[in-house]
């Protein structure tokens, strides 16, 4: 992609620095915290680099905490809801794209809606409904719970990309005799693999971060997720700073390789449909 | 919305054959079916029950406007209102303006410029429980980065409290918020200097501006449907944005950084004081469309043309 720019100049090289130290400077801290030793942790003034670096603050989040059970936890409720909702979201998705029917703008705006409702409002029916069935501290629970999260988002940027595909496409097929599923797996599916991707990705990120219902909905030491892990690792080791950190730079380490990789892919997908935060 | 559909496209072989037609007309509504029936139980659902939790007691006993009443005595239903506005007006007047300079500045031409692209993405990518993580530790009032760097450039006397100081609690964490979310509008506004034509900067050079006059006059005015459009957006992640305070102050000290969703939260799962959430939620919701419909009534017009 070739951008438009309004010509080089010299004075952007110290506001650009300022950028960079912003947005690097808090992620390089706490990089560099969590391979400190403790007394330098807390020394004034502060080194700036680890020396000599330590493993130990790892070892301990690994083999002395719950974090690797809460990162188990997060990653089968985050690959569970993401499969879920784009298994409902691909026939949704096709039906907003292909078909023209009554009451479809009512329902793609229940569906914005949808994405838009601060989660907060709504936990203390859910609640009600999760023990009804038995669901608090059950990945069932919290999978089906974050539908809320994944299925109006997947639904929403997997409509946009099958519109970009042509309907002379299908037009040749149902002179065929071919029956919309199979239109839809064998033309559309193929060829909107990119959004799938997206949209997988997304998904797993929302659902990776997600606190208010992990908050209300898992609060078993042995079902809870990362973030309340995390949030709750710092008075649980009386705050081990050292240790928060590393277990910080755990949790992060996926979702910045996924997104790095495909930055691309992300900011495509940013621009098509927001997102839940 | 509604796509128009192409006369020829979608009725092929229609006409002629009604049971094909029924088909077509049916098929639409099949395929959206078991989403929305979901949504409705995940959603719809929660949302009618909240209103009806909120208008009972904990029996199920109609009690009229009570929950609401009990809401309104107590003086933090207040100071979340004003905690929260002031939370989620901070965060979004911080983000546009940082994240609006950071887009502009990457608009330019200079070496390496994919990379600190790239690299400015990072507070945005990172799990929110993390910065916050992060930030706590940094803003540690013995030992946190901040106060040292701050009292070595000789800006403050003696290190600050920042989390547990009542005045700069809030102001702290809205300059986390404000870091995590403004790499989001600095790529929005990327977006949108794209689909500004080299015309209207080439006009302005024949008639001799600079640089600030190209940003005031064609670039903000350019961007103004997009930061139309992402300021709704960080509005409605404002007022779900829990991650931050709960995890770095829990709403403290003493209530000062307390926020609705939190209050929500407290209310149900550590007084379990069900009825009285759900009227929060409802006024929380209130809140919010209001908040929403005042935002289109005042900027919707003007997106039209």
């Amino acid at each position: 992609m070739a951008l438009k720019t309004t010509g080089a100049r010299s004075w952007i090289y110290l506001p650009l620095a300022i950028l960079l130290t912003v947005s690097l400077f808090p992620f390089l801290w706490m990089a560099t915290s969590s391979f400190k030793p403790l007394r330098q942790l807390y020394a004034v003034p502060p080194s700036w680099l680890p020396d000599p670096a330590t493993f130990a603050n790892f070892e301990k989040v690994i083999f002395n905490s719950n974090i690797p059970r809460y990162f188990l936890n997060s990653t089968i409720i985050s690959l569970g809801s993401t499969a879920l909702a784009l298994c409902f979201a691909i026939f949704a998705a096709y039906g907003f794209a292909r078909f023209r029917f009554r009451g479809k703008i009512l329902a793609q705006s229940f569906v914005l809606i949808g994405q838009m409702l601060p989660t907060a409002t709504i936990i203390v029916p859910l609640y009600f409904v999760l023990s009804y069935f038995g669901l608090i501290n059950t990945y069932l629970g919290l999978i089906l719970v974050y539908l809320i999260l994944t299925l109006p988002l997947s639904v929403w940027m997997l409509t946009s990309y099958f519109k970009g595909i042509p309907r002379e496409l299908e037009e040749a097929a149902i002179i065929d005799g071919a029956s919309r599923l199979t239109i839809l797996f064998r033309i559309n599916l193929p060829l909107i693999i990119p959004g799938i991707v997206a949209v997988v990705l997304y998904s797993f990120v929302a659902t990776w971060n997600e606190f208010v219902f992990a908050l209300s909905f898992a609060t078993d030491r042995s079902m809870k997720t990362l973030p309340i892990g995390l949030a709750e690792f710092s008075s649980e080791f009386d705050t081990d700073w050292g240790a928060v950190m590393a277990a910080s730079f755990i949790m992060t380490l996926p979702i910045a390789i996924i997104f790095l990789a495909l930055q691309r892919l992300f900011v495509g997908g940013v621009m098509s449909g927001a997102t839940k935060g | 919305m509604a796509r128009p559909l192409a006369p020829a496209a979608g009725n092929l072989a229609d006409e002629s054959r009604p049971a094909r037609r029924a088909f077509r007309i049916g098929a639409g509504p099949l395929f959206i079916l078991p989403t929305m029936a979901l949504l409705a139980i995940l959603i719809l659902y929660p949302v009618v029950s909240t209103v009806i939790l909120s208008f009972t007691d904990a029996a199920g006993r109609y009690v009229g406007g009570d929950n609401y009443a009990a809401a309104f005595r107590s003086s933090s239903t207040i100071r979340v209102i004003f905690n929260t506005i002031y939370y989620v007006a901070g965060s979004v007047i911080l983000q546009l303006v940082i994240g609006v300079a950071a887009g502009i500045l990457l608009n330019q031409k200079f070496r390496g410029r994919a990379m600190v692209r790239s690299l400015m993405l990072i507070p945005w990518v990172i799990p929110g429980i993390v910065a916050a993580m992060t930030w706590a530790w940094m803003f540690h009032t013995d030992y946190g980065i901040v106060n040292y760097a701050l009292v070595s450039l000789g800006i403050i006397d003696q290190p600050v409290g920042w989390l547990t100081n009542p005045s700069t609690v809030m102001p702290a964490l809205i300059a986390v918020n404000a870091w995590k979310m403004f790499p989001f509008v600095a790529v929005m506004v990327l977006a949108g200097l794209q689909s500004v034509p080299e015309e209207l900067y080439e006009a302005a050079r024949v008639d001799g501006a600079q640089f600030r006059h190209e940003v005031w006059h064609i670039m903000l005015p350019q961007l103004r449907p997009v930061l139309v459009a992402i300021t709704l957006l960080l509005v409605i992640w404002g007022l779900d944005g829990i991650t931050i305070i709960y995890s770095m102050t829990g709403g403290g000290p003493a209530g000062r950084s307390m926020i609705f969703p939190i209050q929500i939260y407290a209310m149900a799962f550590e007084f379990f004081e069900f009825n009285r959430a759900a009227a929060l939620s409802v006024v929380y919701f209130l809140l919010i469309v209001g908040l929403i419909a005042l935002y289109l009534r005042a900027f919707a017009p003007q997106e039209n043309d």
